[in-house]
C-alpha cells in the first residue's frame, strides 16, 4: 500500500509530491538480507511496514510552496501559488504500480484547497 | 472339505476387500481435472441453499486456484512457483513442467485446493497445462482451472474440525455447520455442529501465520492468522474472521480480501494548513499535511 501526497497548481502543475510505503518485506528463505517476492521464496519477515490493527499511524508532511534563489546575495523564496490543492491518496498497489489495471485499487482520497494571504509584510 | 473350499473362497474375496476398504481415500484418488471437481462439487449445495450459492460463487474461494476473474492471478503466481522456483532449486525434482507432480503442487495447493492431495498426479500435470495454456480470462483453459476451488464441502466437510484427536475426524457423510440433525442431501446425510465453524482458527488453518514448516518446502502467503493473533488480539481486539468478512461487510459467503474490504478496512483523517513563515529578511510560504491511518481490520493491512 502507498500513501501519496501531491501539491498542485490551480493549472495541474505539480510541485511536490511524496509517499509512504505500507508492507511486510518477507524474508527470502528465511536467510540473509534479501526480500523474498513470490510465496515459494518467502519465509519470515525482513521489516515490516504495514499499518498495524487497531493502531494509528500518524505521516506528516512539509510542504514548501517556492523556489529559492539568490537575490542581490540574499536568500530570496517566491511563492509558487498562493492558491493550490493538496490531494492526499492512499493506493493498494500489490505489485507496486498505479498503472496495473485490475490489480491496483484507490481506498481514499481526500483533497484540500490551501491558500496563502496575499501582500503584507 | 466343501465347507472348507467354500469358506477358503469367501476368504479370498473379502480379504482382499478389506485391505481396499482400509487404503478407501487411495483408491478414491482423482485422475482429472473433472474428477477432482465432482468429488467436491457445490452443485447439489445450489438447490437448497441458492442465496449462499450465489454469494460464494462471486468469491475467491470459487476460483482458489485462478484468482480475481479479471486477471488470474493466483495462477499466474502458481506458474511463476514453477518456472522461478521449482525448476530452479536443485534438489525439487523438476527440471520442466512436465516434472511437476502432485507434493510439488501441494505448496501452494495446501491452502488454494487442500483436497488435491486426493489426486494423482495426473491432475497435476492437467493442472499444470493449464497453467501455461491459459493467457485470457476467456480462455477454455481459464475455465478448467475454474472448475476447482474452495468449495461448500472443503470448509464445512473436510476441514471442518481443527483437533482430530480431541473431536475425530470429519464424519465423511455429514456436513458441518451450526447445528446437529438430518440433513436433506443423499451424499451428506447428517448436519453436525462444528465447534469450529464461527471461529477465526477455521480460517486460520489456510489464512496463515507465517512459513508453512510442515512443508519440505516452507512456502509463504498469507500471514492473516498469526497477524490476528499476534497483533490484533494483544491490542484488545475481540472480533473474528466472520465477523467482518460475512457480517459486517454484509457479503455473506462472498468472502473478499482487499479488494471488497480495503475501504472499510482503513480510516483515513486529513489536516493541512498553509501559512507564511518569516525571518529577518526572508518569507518562506509553506504547507504542512498531517495524515492519521487507522486500521480497523482483525490483522495488519496488507499481509503477506
Amino acid at each position: 500500500m502507498v500513501l501519496y501526497v501531491t501539491a498542485k497548481t490551480k493549472d495541474g502543475k505539480v510541485f511536490f509530491k511524496d509517499q509512504r510505503i505500507y508492507m511486510p518485506i518477507p524474508l527470502q528463505f528465511g536467510i540473509g538480507d534479501k526480500m523474498g517476492r513470490g510465496p515459494y521464496e518467502k519465509s519470515g519477515i525482513l521489516r515490516d511496514t504495514s499499518l498495524p490493527p487497531l493502531r494509528t499511524v500518524t505521516e506528516k508532511f512539509y510542504i514548501p510552496v517556492y523556489n529559492e534563489s539568490m537575490k542581490e546575495g540574499k536568500l530570496a523564496r517566491d511563492i509558487i501559488a498562493n492558491d493550490f490543492t493538496v490531494e492526499v491518496e492512499l493506493w493498494y498497489l500489490p505489485y507496486g504500480k498505479k498503472e496495473d489495471e485490475g490489480n491496483s485499487q484507490l481506498w481514499q482520497k481526500v483533497t484540500k484547497n490551501l491558500s496563502i494571504e496575499k501582500g503584507g509584510k | 472339505m466343501r465347507f472348507l473350499k467354500l469358506l477358503f473362497v469367501v476368504l479370498l474375496v473379502l480379504v482382499p476387500l478389506s485391505v481396499f476398504g482400509a487404503q478407501g481415500d487411495v483408491m478414491k484418488k482423482a485422475k482429472t481435472i473433472d474428477e477432482l471437481a465432482k468429488m467436491y462439487d457445490s452443485g447439489s449445495c445450489k438447490d437448497c441453499h441458492a442465496e449462499i450459492y450465489t454469494e460464494w460463487s462471486k468469491s475467491l474461494h470459487a476460483r482458489s486456484i485462478f484468482g480475481p476473474a479479471e486477471v488470474g492471478r493466483t495462477a499466474a503466481t502458481i506458474k511463476t512457483t514453477i518456472e522461478n522456483g521449482l525448476k530452479d532449486w536443485p534438489s525439487s525434482g523438476v527440471k520442466d513442467p512436465k516434472d511437476v507432480g502432485i507434493k510439488h503442487l501441494m505448496i501452494c495447493a495446501k491452502c488454494h485446493l487442500p483436497q488435491l492431495i486426493e489426486a494423482e498426479d495426473s491432475v497435476a500435470q492437467e493442472i499444470v497445462k493449464n497453467l501455461y495454456a491459459f493467457k485470457e480470462p476467456e480462455d477454455q483453459a481459464a475455465q478448467n482451472l475454474q472448475k476447482l476451488n474452495i468449495g461448500c464441502t472443503v470448509c464445512h466437510q473436510r476441514n471442518a474440525i481443527v483437533h482430530k484427536w480431541k473431536f475425530g475426524n470429519p464424519d465423511k457423510g455429514a456436513v458441518y455447520g451450526s447445528k446437529d440433525g438430518e440433513h436433506a442431501s443423499p451424499d451428506f446425510p447428517k448436519m453436525k455442529k462444528s465447534p469450529y465453524m464461527k471461529e477465526a482458527i477455521l480460517c486460520g488453518q489456510c489464512h496463515g501465520q507465517g512459513p508453512n514448516f510442515d512443508l519440505d518446502e516452507p512456502t509463504q502467503c498469507a500471514t492473516l492468522y498469526g497477524s490476528y493473533n499476534f497483533a490484533y488480539r494483544p491490542e484488545g481486539g475481540t472480533e473474528n474472521c466472520q465477523e467482518c468478512h460475512m457480517k459486517k461487510s454484509k457479503l455473506g459467503h462472498n468472502m473478499q480480501s482487499y479488494r471488497a474490504m480495503g475501504p472499510m478496512a482503513v480510516d483515513m483523517k486529513v489536516e493541512a494548513m498553509a501559512y507564511q513563515w518569516r525571518d529577518v529578511v526572508t518569507t518562506t510560504p509553506a504547507a504542512s499535511v498531517q495524515v492519521d491511518l487507522f486500521n480497523k481490520a482483525g490483522h495488519a493491512i496488507p499481509d503477506g
